[in-house]
């Protein structure tokens, strides 16, 4: 009894492995059919209109401090993830 | 009213419990998990919080998150997006965390507490203000913040005045004073947000002449600063908004060399581009002060960001500036900015006063007495009580004075990354071999890195060259000073290469005994310092239990233990059983 009880834990140890294995590359496939589709076609049309989502180009100005004012706001506020 | 101020998911996790306006506990994570910088959700340390005050969940007013996540995972969208297809690898790796923890805080927050309120949001480089200016001595201060990247913000300076803070101007992703300092560490074969430090203490190895020291010269192409202090680096240079690795190929090529392996020997090229970034970041934080201080008008100034934990930078300021006062808070990095969105939440939210002010960083888990005999009768270690507080100092003195390290385990834990007299261990600098010996026995570090004196701050200006009065910082060892130079013999195991000190300085309100053994050493040895280092085996946290203070005594070199008032000696007790230094690792 104790055999079968331990085989049938390492059989739940080994199926939770394997499933954890399953998941990990169905959810990498998955993300890789996003990268392409959705980043990649808003890429595309991005480049179409010009528009940068990083400032990594090198331009020289008197200045890089960008204006933030940031100050306290009404409470409401704070409770918005962005 | 009691607030919870939570920062996790990045690194460093910690919580922050504030009972009207004070702050009553602050705990990293990585204390309890005992994995060095956890990220997790912070839930023991939430729960030492709660359990500090006695009270469960229900009675939490306010939850404060130390970032707006939205706006964090929009500008990792941006960054594939403008970087399609060379970030695939990292969209892949990172995304099953955004999706699974970062972007669902509310609802982990709720399922993991039990909390039924709603949570407030504070931006990250305002809790980084927030953590430093609420809780500093000044009604009125400037502010910097510089670290490597909150949502967007990577530097930020401002004004607080009372209960308020106007951040005024930002430097954005992808440039970042931080991320350049953090790609030289993973060029020189470093870990990232935790060997910085490394780096800072390597550097004065290095040609630190500007005009004979060639990286400083080649790293001036990779960062363009203006006189107001702001920049912008060339991304050619870098990767990390792509990718994983840091430096580039065009960045290798220009140090003349490929990414360093971890634990590659140290050459004097490593020395002399740490020398380099640091004058780099030196040159760039006076611009900035400078600007800032023409801008305010201001003589206080108050600094947040993983960057403010540069104790060599933070020691020149008030010389090379026109501030006159400064305050930095002992948990400057992510870690402290638990303590940042509480204030902010019960201070500027709620226009509550500030009656609170940080003395000191003993935020942390105590065990009584009571606890520690518990613990050392329930696992028959053998143990000496001390008659009275007398008794402990005086025989902790002398037993560091006769060449042993003493583990020092006593009062509240320390907040922040630094021991500073609560879990620490201790020694005599004035032994020529201390070093050596601390190495061999303790800390297995390298050896280009000295170790820190801890000084009572009515002695700090007879051993070294502070700035008059000794900043507060100093307390929090977050200042490096020059030690003068007819010290440099007689305490050589804590003045680095260039006769500097990483001092603390302790004042007797602090933390009495620690204050007391110290001038009772003085007595033996003449000088009143003594070697302070954290209390821990290399690569794990600082100790916080006393399991794992005996853990570490006995799986090092350890001499005695001094746990409360319980003495510990070593050779006492049976060794086998708790060989730790196996696990040690960085
Ligand atoms: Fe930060």
């Amino acid at each position: 009894m104790n055999k079968i009880n331990a085989f049938l834990k390492e059989f739940k140890t080994g199926l939770g492995l394997f499933g954890q294995n399953i998941a990990l590359f169905v959810n990498s496939f998955l993300l890789f059919v996003v990268y392409l589709t959705g980043v990649g076609f808003t890429w595309i049309f991005a480049k179409l209109v010009g528009k940068c989502f990083l400032d990594i180009k090198h331009e020289k100005t008197n200045t890089y401090w960008d204006d933030l004012n940031l100050k306290t706001k009404p409470e409401k506020e704070y409770y918005r993830q962005f | 009213m009691y607030v919870l101020g939570i920062s996790c998911f990045y690194h460093d996790s910690s919580a922050c419990l504030l009972k009207d306006g004070k702050i009553v506990a602050a705990v990293e994570e990585e204390r309890f998990s005992r994995k060095k910088h956890d990220n997790s959700f912070p839930i023991n340390a939430i729960n030492y919080c709660l359990d500090s005050q006695k009270i469960n969940i229900d009675k939490i007013d306010h939850i404060g998150f130390y970032e707006k996540p939205f706006l964090k995972f929009e500008r990792i969208l941006y960054q594939h997006l403008e970087m399609f297809p060379l970030s695939l690898k990292t969209f892949v790796a990172s995304m099953p965390s955004w999706l699974n923890e970062k972007i669902r805080v509310v609802k982990i927050i709720k399922k993991q507490l039990k909390y039924k309120g709603d949570v407030m949001f504070i931006e990250h480089h305002m809790a980084h203000a927030a953590s430093s200016f609420l809780v500093c001595p000044f009604e009125k201060a400037a502010i910097l913040t510089v670290d490597g990247v909150g949502e967007w913000a990577t530097t930020t300076y401002g004004l607080g005045n009372k209960s308020n803070i106007h951040l005024m101007k930002e430097i954005k992703f992808p440039h970042s004073l931080g991320l350049l300092y953090s790609t030289i560490t993973a060029y020189l074969g470093f870990s990232v947000n935790n060997s910085e430090y490394k780096v800072m203490g390597l550097s004065p190895y290095g040609q630190m002449n500007k005009e004979k020291n060639k990286y400083y010269r080649k790293l001036q192409k990779v960062i363009d600063i203006k006189e107001d202090g702001s920049y912008k680096l060339d991304m050619s240079y870098f990767t990390y908004h792509y990718k994983d690795r840091m430096p580039s190929k065009k960045l290798c090529d220009l140090l003349e060399g490929p990414i360093y392996k971890r634990d590659s020997k140290v050459t004097q090229k490593h020395k002399d581009i740490a020398a380099a970034v640091q004058l780099i970041t030196e040159d760039t934080i006076m611009k900035m002060l400078t600007h800032l201080y023409n801008e305010t008008k201001c003589q206080n100034l108050v600094m947040a960001g993983g960057v403010a934990l540069n104790s060599v930078c933070n020691g020149k300021i008030l010389k090379n500036t026109p501030f006159k006062k400064i305050w930095i808070q002992p948990n400057a990095s992510d870690g402290g900015t638990s303590i940042g969105v509480a204030c902010y939440i019960y201070n500027t939210i709620f226009k509550k006063k500030r009656n609170y002010i940080m003395t000191n960083a003993f935020l942390g888990p105590e065990y009584s007495d009571k606890e520690t005999k518990d613990f050392l009768d329930k696992n028959k270690i053998k143990y000496t009580s001390f008659k009275d507080e007398k008794d402990l100092v005086k025989t902790t003195a002398k037993l560091i004075y006769d060449n042993n390290v003493i583990g020092w385990f006593r009062g509240r834990m320390e907040w922040g990354p630094r021991a500073l007299g609560s879990r620490s261990i201790l020694s005599d600098p004035t032994n020529p071999n201390m070093q050596e010996i601390l190495n061999s026995k303790v800390k297995h570090r390298e050896k280009f890195r000295p170790f820190a004196p801890v000084v009572c701050e009515d002695d700090a200006l007879e051993y070294f060259d502070c700035d008059k009065p000794v900043p507060e910082p100093t307390d929090y060892m977050l200042m490096v000073y020059p030690v003068f130079k007819k010290w440099h013999k007689k305490i050589p195991s804590v003045t680095h290469v260039d006769g500097s000190g990483r001092l603390q300085t302790i004042r007797r309100s602090q933390n009495e005994l620690y204050y007391d053994v110290i001038k009772e050493f003085g007595k033996h040895s003449k000088i009143p310092i003594l070697i302070n280092t954290s209390f821990n085996i290399r690569g794990e946290p600082i100790v916080c239990t006393p399991f794992d203070a005996y853990k570490c005594m006995m799986g090092t070199g350890i001499d005695y233990l001094v746990m409360n008032k319980y003495l510990v000696k070593r050779e006492d007790n049976p060794q086998d059983m708790w060989d730790c230094e196996k696990y040690a690792r960085d």
